[in-house]
């Protein structure tokens, strides 16, 4: 086996062992967005008999990457800034656990990290309403990221409280990286 | 004079946003699909507009019927411009009513129809089909 096909072979052996049924690396076009999330889609719908799954995993994927879409665009980043690496695995007999990472300015990466924080002490009830509250907000009044609205509906569809963390990058910029187990 | 034919909305589905039929004669607005165009504002301005006109221009009441399967945040705050002004009119005294129809395969989307129904006074039908 030459370098290549062994490191291929344990990277294979990485994703069986960590149940992940799609990941990406890589800059992140609309297109794609919606390539793979009618792939993870048809996957779960398929495999799962809890109805609601596939829909929540699908819905909380597609807000995660039009979350980094949208903050890559605003920031007018280049293709290696504006990569998002997306990861979606199967941790428990249908539960999903859905991760998104992309690069930040580290001030926003840290109002992320607190928002998340703060939405991590609400119950479902609260969540909701926290929703309500926010739909009727006009747009520019979310976050300077925007992913306000979005992390509220991620919050609501997952099971446990969404994990977020804040690690360096190059150029005094940051990784961003949220968790959601569905 | 504009022919009244013109005023009629046609937009096809694709895999981002739903088909959208506005017949100005009978006074019905269907959508059918997913929603979640990267460009949720400019997708959404054609029917509010359309909505708007028809409810200050056509002596009709409308019919709004919806069946979309799955809707991101963006296209759901875009829904409630759409039926903050079906209230409004309501509230003068027009005739506007909605029938939100889902799959009885997609809990989701009736749980969705539930929320929107919930802010507004006017007839909202929610309705199961398939299996």
């Amino acid at each position: 086996m030459n370098v290549f096909s062994a490191s291929l072979a344990s990277l294979r052996d990485f994703f069986n062992g960590e149940r992940i049924l799609i990941c990406f690396n890589g800059p992140i076009s609309r297109t794609l967005i919606g390539e793979i999330g009618v792939a993870l889609k048809d996957h779960i719908e398929s495999t799962q008999s809890r109805e609601s799954a596939a829909m929540d995993v699908f819905s909380v994927y597609i807000e995660m990457s039009q979350n980094i879409r949208h903050y890559s665009t605003a920031k007018s980043y280049g293709d290696k800034d504006a990569s998002a690496t997306v990861v979606i695995a199967e941790v428990a007999e249908g539960h999903y656990a859905v991760s998104a990472g992309n690069i930040v300015e580290q001030a926003d990466g840290e109002a992320l990290v607190d928002l998340v924080q703060s939405l991590a002490h609400l119950d479902k009830a609260e969540l909701k309403a926290l929703y309500k509250q926010q739909l009727r907000k006009p747009r520019h009044d979310d976050l300077p990221t925007g992913a306000g609205l979005g992390l509220i509906e991620i919050a609501r569809k997952s099971s446990q409280p969404l994990e977020a963390n804040l690690g360096e990058a190059e150029k005094g910029k940051a990784f961003f990286s949220l968790r959601a187990i569905i | 004079m504009t022919p009244v034919h013109d005023n009629n909305l046609s937009l096809a589905a694709t895999q981002f946003s739903p088909g959208v039929e506005g017949n100005w004669q009978t006074g019905r607005l269907v959508m059918i699909g997913e929603s979640y165009p990267e460009n949720t504002y400019e997708f959404f301005a054609q029917i509010v507009r359309w909505t708007e006109n028809f409810l200050s221009h056509a002596d009709r009441s409308l019919e709004l019927e919806l069946q979309l399967s799955y809707l991101n945040t963006s296209s759901i705050r875009a829904m409630i411009d759409i039926f903050d002004l079906l209230q409004e009119a309501a509230d003068d005294g027009k005739s506007v009513n909605v029938s939100w129809l889902y799959d009885s395969r997609n809990p989701r989307a009736s749980e969705l129809g539930e929320e929107f129904k919930e802010d507004y006074s006017f007839p909202f039908e929610i309705r199961a089909f398939g299996a």
